[in-house]
């Protein structure tokens, strides 16, 4: 584990452009690094700032893959370094995704826009292990560009890896574009009709802004999934990860360290988590 | 730490100038002293202070263990590097308030390296207090922290440390006794305490709107609490390029506490951030929850020019009338 305050030294190893706004980072860091889905680092740019930021693939030694979305200050400065540049790297932070939840089991992942990021992560576990019975995605973005790694996932999904449903909530382009998978126009939960679920054998994990988790959670408990088996990864303004600067508490709890991944059952105990 | 059955030592006349020689060689010392202008401050001084009870300061010494800003690392383009060594400090007269709210922060930060190095170095001296009106201490029910507690005749060890200190002083110590720590005995109104579920109940009240209503979001309350601890973490760049991050007190009250990139704001208005520093102070957080964190030191009552009372919220919500 890497220091609780100061970090490492990292590179900056390569850039891949997503969309305007969104690239795909690798960071070699200096120490091996442990990091499981749904764990979060900090990067830093020395005299600039730091954010957090989960790793959207597995963590291998050294190597690190975020993607990252340009979204202010830091991470506009990011942006702006070059390939090989020196960054700091903290963490991990955080509990992560129980993987033994998807053992046996059908797995419904849920996806909204860039909360795609820590689900590729733990998609990438899942098929590694291949411990789970069923693996269904649904995953929606504003456009049709804004599916991050849309052709990785229809390939997993044509090698029935993976039971892929997209949706965009705004057509237009969409009838331009070639498209060797369906895509709904529509908000991402309205997927869910398309779907018969086996609830009681199903986990499901869900990804995206506050307002998708507003809808979301409720919505597949009432479909019969049930609750401690529903989970959301918590955004908040994290600064430390540790537990001391109270950012992120809500409810009373400290976000970074008991999640950012809760079950539903434990989010109905925290006031105001979905607001 | 359990107070009853500390150590006790009766002291000869000139212990406190010898205490004050066999710490000279390796601490500063810090006291409050009120100033010209009647405010009470924590500050560095020459030689340890005659009179062990000069009250409150109005910035407590959470001050010397989480300075309003302290470097975390700096970075010379190559490495990381840790911030300098930190001086060793003896502090005089803290009461007991602050001694209750020092066991706290030392619980929030039992794993920070740069607290607990700072901690290591601080040698703590308790005095007794005067309790004046804004006072709503509880003295038994906290535990404290801290390593010796002095009285012009008697003195306690609280910690090892204190009692190494002592050893080295036997020839000015009279006598062991058995007898309490001198606390504060007529506390104007104890702090008031709430149930969690009545807290719970109360999101949608309209108590926590009217308030907030006059609240100027300056943040003194936060500021001057012995128990408040958020923080922010700021980066700058030297001449020569050097760049350092330090860690600066930050407050629930600013509007940007909890508003994350794209502008979402997880609490909103004042009723919210008010609400948020209630709880924190009733209830605590985290693994402490279920403890207040308040102390009952008064400074926030003090300090508030629209005099908002946490107290006052809570006999409201306790007498149902929100
Ligand atoms: C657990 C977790 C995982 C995340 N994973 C990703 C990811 O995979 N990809 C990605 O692009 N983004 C992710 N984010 C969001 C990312 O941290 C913010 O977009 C980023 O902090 C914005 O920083 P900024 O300085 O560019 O923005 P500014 O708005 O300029 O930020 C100012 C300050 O607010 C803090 N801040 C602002 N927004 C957030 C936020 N949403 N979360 C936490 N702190 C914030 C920053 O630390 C910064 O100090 C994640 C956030 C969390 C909490
Ligand atoms: S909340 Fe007020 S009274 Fe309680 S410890 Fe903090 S400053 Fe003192
Ligand atoms: S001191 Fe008073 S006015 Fe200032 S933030 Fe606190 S409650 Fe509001
Ligand atoms: S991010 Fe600092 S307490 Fe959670």
């Amino acid at each position: 584990m890497l220091d609780q305050l100061q970090p490492h030294s990292a590179v900056l190893q390569a850039v891949a452009p997503l969309t305007a706004d969104d690239r795909l980072f690798l960071f070699l860091s200096a120490e091996p690094i442990s990091a499981t889905p749904g764990q979060f680092v900090e990067i830093s740019i020395p005299g600039v700032g730091g954010f957090p930021v989960s790793p959207c693939d597995l963590v291998k030694g050294k190597q690190i893959y975020s993607c990252i979305r340009k979204a202010g200050r830091v991470t506009s400065a990011l942006f702006e370094l070059e390939v090989g540049a020196s960054i700091g790297l903290r963490g991990p932070f955080g509990n992560g995704f129980d993987l033994s939840q998807c053992v046996n089991r059908d797995v419904l992942l849920l996806a909204g826009g860039l909360g795609i990021a820590p689900l590729r992560a733990l998609l990438a576990a899942l098929l590694k292990t291949e411990q789970h019975r069923q693996l269904i995605l649904l995953f929606g973005a504003k456009t049709f560009s804004a599916l991050l790694f849309r052709d990785e996932l229809v390939k997993l999904a044509k090698a029935h890896k993976l039971k892929l449903l997209l949706s965009v909530d705004d057509d237009e382009g969409l009838s331009h574009v070639t498209t060797d998978h369906p895509c709904r126009v529509g908000l991402v939960t309205s997927l869910l009709d398309e779907l018969t679920l086996q609830c009681k054998m199903t986990t499901a994990v869900v990804s995206g802004p506050p307002a998708l988790y507003r809808g979301a959670l409720e919505q597949l408990a009432t479909l019969g999934l049930p609750p401690e088996r529903i989970f959301a990864t918590l955004e908040r303004r994290m600064r430390c990860g540790i537990g001391e600067c109270c950012h992120c508490v809500t409810g009373g709890v400290y976000l970074c360290q008991e999640g950012p991944v809760f079950s539903l059952e434990k989010i109905r105990t925290l006031e105001g988590a979905l607001e | 730490m359990k107070d009853t059955h500390l150590p006790c030592f009766r002291i000869k006349p000139d212990f406190y100038d010898a205490l004050a020689h066999h710490l000279a060689a390796d601490f500063e010392f810090w006291a409050s002293l009120v100033g010209a202008d009647g405010l009470c401050r924590l500050q560095l001084v020459a030689s340890p202070p005659e009179n062990t009870s000069s009250g409150l300061p109005g910035i407590p010494f959470k001050k010397l263990l989480l300075p309003p800003a302290e470097p975390l690392w700096s970075w010379d383009g190559k490495t990381f590097q840790s911030p300098d060594p930190q001086p060793r400090r003896a502090v005089f007269g803290v009461a007991l308030c602050d001694l209750q709210a020092l066991w706290y922060l030392d619980q929030v930060f039992a794993e920070d390296p740069l607290y607990q190095e700072r901690r290591q170095h601080l040698l703590i001296v308790g005095g007794p207090c005067q309790p004046a009106d804004q006072c709503r201490c509880h003295p038994d029910e906290s535990p404290l922290a801290g390593d010796l507690f002095q009285t012009h005749d008697h003195i306690w060890s609280l910690s090892n440390r204190g009692h190494a200190v002592l050893k080295e002083l036997a020839k000015w110590l009279g006598a062991t006794v058995d007898r309490p720590l001198p606390k504060p005995l007529q506390v104007p109104k104890p702090r008031a305490d709430i149930r969690e579920p009545l807290f719970r109940a109360s999101t949608g009240s309209a108590i926590w709107q009217q308030s907030s209503q006059s609240c100027l979001a300056c943040g003194v309350c936060s500021a001057v609490c012995p128990t408040c601890y958020c923080y922010d973490m700021i980066d700058h760049t030297d001449l020569d390029g050097k760049s350092t991050r330090q860690r600066v007190w930050d407050n629930c009250f600013f509007s940007t506490h909890a508003k994350v990139a794209g502008g979402h704001d997880f609490r909103p208005d004042r009723a919210a951030r008010l609400r948020f520093r209630f709880e924190h102070k009733k209830f605590g957080f985290g693994p402490l929850r279920g403890r207040p964190s308040c102390v009952g030191c008064g400074r926030c009552l003090k300090a508030c020019p629209v005099d908002i009372d946490l107290d006052q919220i809570a006999e409201q919500l306790n007498a149902g009338e929100a």
